[in-house]
């Protein structure tokens, strides 16, 4: 039987028809397919009208807790007076029968959800035709920063809400218990007792003892006061994952120049002070050593953007970019209070909010580590910390040790010179509340696990 | 076809017959939907065998007028969703069958 259908034009591939039609069938014959599809699409992915008020209709029988059979639908739409003549039930009828095996629901709902997306694309690039056309004279930066946006959206943050059945989460606990298990043997055998990361190092040996490493889909915040050492501890962060030890990763710095990050990376590679650098003033051995120590960076694993305008949306662009160019393993952002609002109505703490939860799900999505540094304000807290630490794995404080603190804490007591510590304030997979004393030189602008005495 | 795939024709089939009867007023708004959710309870949700088993057993043509007019009101007042009523019914329907049939 044919019904309508649009007839065939330079269009067809903007949509499939067939596949709107398989899914809305399977929805009203088998209830696992009702859900998927439920969960998967919109109103919106349909490109039929018809379709999409069917789908709509469905949706509002299973959101009422009745199961959406076929004769529920006929029902429902009776009654809502959409059925006037019996052509009506013929196309329905035509509809339904597009029957399909039930384990292939994903495949025919992945069919619609593209030409869903393939529309919208295709509206962008129209959209986008348009405004050149009628405005030519237009800022050329500012209309790519729009467009890449808007194509980001289209693309990025399409969450895949996956529920574990309890044979894979059972699966999925044994796995990891045995892979513990096995780590813990080699350690005992091959390490000697020196626990293997479980993710990116750190650059301090007792947040990696603690932390296991940064690993992939983590979101790590560090707080800090102006001047307080964030960009250190980025560089620093920077340095042991793609310097010390060859993984990629992307740095995006909102308030530095290309020239800053550059010579930053003089002094913490050669050891050299940051100031004499910046002057100049610096012998020719030294000037020997920064070479070799560029040559490290050279063969590392760093790459660096600096953004003064960095928006969310641009995060999520760039981390895909070099996650699918660079194969990149963690993203630092420095900062995140400097990002630029796309709605002005917003107020700070909801921009950070909205920041960071857009900073977990990139980090989830891509499987990458993420790190964030926050500023603090000039008493110690955040604002809208509450609402950070509920969405990152990891959040740190890095603040200078109070030199009372350093006479009268026995802790502290036991290390040689600490003057900063790294205070764990939430640690998803282990434990928090800890402080671990470290030594930043301001000059050269390295960071070290303070030493213990003794 | 699939056995499973011919079920889901026959039931599509007759629910939009159902309906396509009731658009040309060959049968009531009530008639419509006591016919539905009978299909539903049939193939979809396999409730009641009971009522099932009676309706098989029910033909109208062997039945005096006014037994058939109490199976049909019983039938058009059904809430399908009470198991213990669906039961009574089947009850009655026998019932009313077998004294017919004396």
């Amino acid at each position: 039987m044919s019904l309508p259908v649009k007839s065939s034009s330079k269009e067809d591939y903007l949509f499939d028809l067939e596949s709107e039609r398989r899914v809305l069938s399977s929805m009203l014959h088998s209830e696992d397919a009702c859900i998927e599809a439920y969960n998967a699409l919109s109103a919106s992915d349909f490109y039929s009208p018809r379709h999409a008020n069917l789908f709509e209709l469905t949706c509002s029988i299973y959101e009422r807790e009745i199961r959406p059979t076929y004769v529920e639908l006929l029902k429902e739409a009776h009654t809502l007076g959409l059925f006037s003549n019996p052509r009506d039930i013929e196309e329905l009828k035509y509809i339904s029968e597009h029957y399909i095996e039930d384990e292939n629901i994903l495949y025919w709902i992945k069919r619609v959800k593209d030409k869903s997306k393939l529309r919208r694309f295709e509206g962008f690039l129209r959209r986008n035709q348009q405004l050149l056309t009628e405005n030519p004279d237009r800022e050329v930066e500012e209309t790519l920063l729009l467009a890449e946006e808007e194509l980001t959206n289209l693309t990025a943050l399409d969450h895949d809400d996956h529920i574990d059945t309890p044979e894979e989460l059972a699966h999925l606990g044994y796995e990891e218990v045995e892979r513990r298990f096995l780590r813990f043997k080699e350690i005992q055998e091959e390490h000697k007792g020196v626990i293997p990361l479980d993710g990116l190092p750190t650059g301090f040996d007792n947040l990696n003892h603690i932390t296991l490493g940064y690993k992939p889909g983590d979101l790590i915040i560090l707080g800090a006061q102006t001047g307080h050492g964030k960009t250190a501890f980025a560089l620093h962060t920077a340095k042991a994952v793609a310097v010390d030890n060859g993984r990629n990763l992307l740095y995006l710095n909102t308030e530095m120049s290309r020239q800053q990050i550059a010579l930053r990376w003089a002094s913490i590679l050669a050891g050299i002070d940051h100031d004499l650098i910046r002057k100049g003033d610096i012998t020719e051995t030294e000037l020997s050593k920064v070479l070799n120590a560029y040559s490290r960076l050279r063969v590392s694993g760093f790459y660096s953007y600096p953004c003064p305008n960095l928006t969310p949306e641009k995060t999520i662009s760039l981390a895909r970019k070099f996650k699918a160019q660079k194969n990149i393993e963690m993203m630092i952002i420095d900062y995140i209070g400097r990002m630029d609002k796309m709605d002005p109505r917003l107020a700070e703490w909801q921009l950070l909010e909205q920041i960071v939860k857009t900073q977990k799900i990139l980090a989830q999505n891509l499987g990458i580590a993420v790190l964030c540094l926050v500023q603090l304000n000039p008493d110690g807290s955040l604002q809208g910390a509450k609402r950070m630490k509920n969405e990152c794995d990891l959040m740190l404080k890095l603040s200078p040790l109070d030199p009372e603190d350093l006479e009268t804490d026995e802790n502290l007591k036991k290390y040689h010179n600490p003057n900063y510590a790294l205070y764990i304030e939430k640690n998803r997979d282990g434990v928090s509340g800890k402080r671990i004393p470290i030594v930043f030189d301001l000059q050269k602008q390295t960071m070290k696990d303070a030493d213990r005495r003794g | 076809m699939y056995e499973e795939q011919k079920i889901h024709k026959i039931y599509d089939e007759t629910a939009s017959l159902i309906v396509d009867l009731s658009l040309r007023h060959r049968i009531s708004h009530h008639e419509m939907h006591f016919l539905l959710n009978l299909l539903d309870q049939a193939v979809v949700k396999g409730r009641c065998p009971e009522l099932m088993e009676a309706l098989k057993k029910w033909e109208p043509d062997h039945l005096d007028p006014e037994s058939n007019e109490i199976i049909k009101a019983t039938l058009l007042a059904l809430d399908m969703q009470d198991q213990e009523v669906l039961k009574n019914t089947a009850g009655l329907i026998e019932d009313l069958v077998r004294e017919g049939d004396n």
